[in-house]
């Protein structure tokens, strides 16, 4: 019995599931933040499911790409969990999770999660069915949405989105793609606690122990950018000299 | 199946009669954790500081000291727990500061916090930081007598509070443009004293001469408590610009006594007018630049000449900077009090007392 919590988006998700089987699954997509919600909607799945903590034989938790104060809360959270417990902590990508949304279509799946300053967090998928199994393409990266766009229309195949990004790039996504791209609805296209689950119970198929979870934020932060950008001018000033 | 799942209010308290309370502080560059007995004893105090890390950035950068934060939480308070020879279910309630601060790094702690007191089934208690800082007093003084007066002085905050009973608190005055410690931090930056500026104003100004340079003492309309350190602040830079066209080197030694000097008498003078104000009879200094000696000094000599009687309560340094040791006794009083917070509880990184 495990329980997954995704607080990487708007998006707060949690599932209480046992093997691959789903019991209980959270979804809020309010204005209210992660940290009012996230106790008291586990508090309320629990009840439902008649499941206490103490059930629990591991955390999955998903470390981003994302929001970095949602995945600092979501990991925060996860990790206090596997702490007192004393059980496995494992943790999952964003993007990973997200290839669940598109299992078994024909073509690429392409998550999408916005990554403010006109960027995308994004990888690319494909399905491996009789592995049941998300196979990377390319790797978690941040892109400029245009270029990534261009991109995936040379490859000539369906590419199916899916991600907090795709609401607002519908118009320019069928603009470059044309009849290649293919849009979820938004109910299946935002983060899940079904998908989360199914990625965590993957891996602990895999790897059958816990590990060290820490974020995975993609980006430095903006300052280390900026200091080393700085470093560099400073750098290439006294070679000059 | 002799399993049960207990209660989720966060009302639950333990038969046991010993209280302890794991405080945990994330609000700035600190990740701090500590283990309080009853309110009085402390049996374990963890404090990481990130200062190396901001140090080439010339003061706190926000996003990095929340991803700090998120690395080194789990040790620190697994290290507080190690030293107080506890384990998790060994623990009361648990104590976090949920503002004011850093957003971000807030978050982590009282994240950690709520799922930490959620599994254990006891109470979450929310502390204001700066009601933390007071409380630093109760742990190296505890037969303290309300009412009170505190001098709270740090890096964010100077203010002059009525401390009536536990959690009633009264800003009798505040800054109202740089907070003390901001204006040291500026000087010793413009000085080229390196981050944080405090101490390191302190330590030049041993060398240096406070009566060398006048540096203005805004005391604000009669009567007033309130603050403002921006005038002296800009008269240090308008010395220093003025000597620099003329080509004149300043002393640099004399321009920190000097405008050390100035602050602390400023802090000092309002800190009197409230006591005559208020008639309280105890004093407690409070926050990062209480650790400042000039200022203990000053305090200390000008209270003793005073008609009254006032008593000064100082922490110890360890105490004045951001800790989880000051975040755990606020939160046994109000563990005590019965004032306990929800699961909703939320990071509020301007919140203010009272
Ligand atoms: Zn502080």
């Amino acid at each position: 019995k495990y329980l997954c919590i995704d607080t990487t988006t708007k998006v707060t998700a949690l599932a209480l599931a046992e093997d691959d089987h789903l019991v209980a699954e959270g979804f809020l997509h309010t204005i209210r933040n992660h940290s009012e919600r996230l106790i008291p909607m586990l508090d309320q799945l629990l009840g439902a499911a008649a499941w206490c903590l103490n059930d629990l034989d591991l955390i999955g938790v998903v470390r981003g790409p994302g929001s970095f104060t949602g995945i600092r809360i979501g990991i925060a959270t996860a990790q206090a969990f596997a702490l007192v417990l004393k059980i496995p902590l494992l943790g999952v990508l964003s993007l990973e999770a997200l290839a669940w949304a598109g299992y078994g279509r024909n073509g690429d799946i392409v998550p999408i999660l916005d990554a403010r300053k006109n960027e995308w967090y994004t990888a690319r998928y494909s399905w491996n069915l009789s592995e049941e199994k998300a196979v990377c393409l390319d790797q978690p990266q941040a892109a400029k949405p245009d270029q990534w766009l261009e991109k995936l229309a040379a490859l000539d195949r369906p590419v199916w989105f899916a991600g907090d990004a795709v609401a607002a790039a519908r118009e320019k996504i069928r603009q470059i793609l044309g009849d290649k791209a293919c849009l979820l609805p938004e109910f299946e296209s935002l983060p899940r606690g079904a998908y989360a689950a199914r990625t965590v119970w993957e891996k602990w198929l895999e790897k059958e122990q816990g590990e060290m979870v820490v974020p995975y934020y993609i980006r430095l932060s903006e300052a280390e950018v900026t200091w080393a950008k700085r470093r560099l001018e400073r750098e290439a000033a006294a070679d000059g000299r | 199946m002799s399993r049960k799942c207990q209660s989720n209010e966060t009302g639950t308290v333990k038969g046991n009669n010993n209280i302890f309370i794991l405080g945990i502080e994330t609000s700035c560059d600190e990740t701090s954790a500590a283990v309080l007995l009853n309110g009085t004893e402390l049996l374990s105090h963890i404090i990481t500081s990130q200062i190396g890390t901001h140090q080439k950035y010339g003061g706190v950068v926000p996003e990095i000291a929340s991803r700090e934060h998120s690395l080194h939480w789990q040790a620190v308070v697994q290290q507080a727990l190690d030293q107080a020879e506890l384990a998790y279910s060994d623990l009361t309630a648990i104590a976090v500061t949920y503002g004011p601060g850093l957003v971000g790094s807030l978050l982590v702690g009282v994240s950690a916090a709520k799922a930490i007191a959620y599994a254990l089934h006891i109470p979450l208690v929310g502390i204001n930081h700066l009601e933390g800082h007071i409380y630093a007093n109760f742990l190296h003084t505890p037969d303290l007598e309300f009412p009170l007066l505190a001098l709270l002085v740090s890096g964010g905050h100077t203010h002059l509070i009525f401390f009536r009973g536990h959690g009633d608190f009264q800003v009798l005055g505040r800054t109202r443009d740089d907070a003390a410690g901001e204006a040291l931090d500026k000087i010793a930056r413009v000085l080229g004293l390196g981050y944080p500026g405090g101490p390191q104003i302190q330590l030049k100004a041993r060398e240096g001469l406070a009566t060398a340079f006048d540096f203005p003492r805004a005391m604000l309309e009669p009567g007033s408590l309130d603050f403002s350190f921006s005038g002296v602040k800009s008269s240090v830079l308008n010395t220093l610009n003025s000597a620099r066209m003329k080509g004149q080197e300043l002393n640099v030694a004399d321009l920190a006594a000097s405008f050390q000097q100035a602050i602390v008498d400023v802090l000092v003078r309002k800190t009197k007018l409230a006591l005559k104000q208020t008639g309280v009879k105890t004093l407690l200094l409070a926050g990062g630049v209480a650790a400042n000696e000039s200022l203990r000094l000053a305090l200390a000599c000008e209270l003793a000449d005073m008609p009254d009687q006032v008593r000064l309560a100082v922490p110890p340094p360890l105490l004045c900077t951001d800790n989880g040791a000051m975040i755990a006794a606020a939160g046994y009083y109000r563990y005590i009090a019965g004032d306990f917070a929800p699961w909703t509880l939320n990071a509020v990184p301007g919140l203010s007392l009272a």
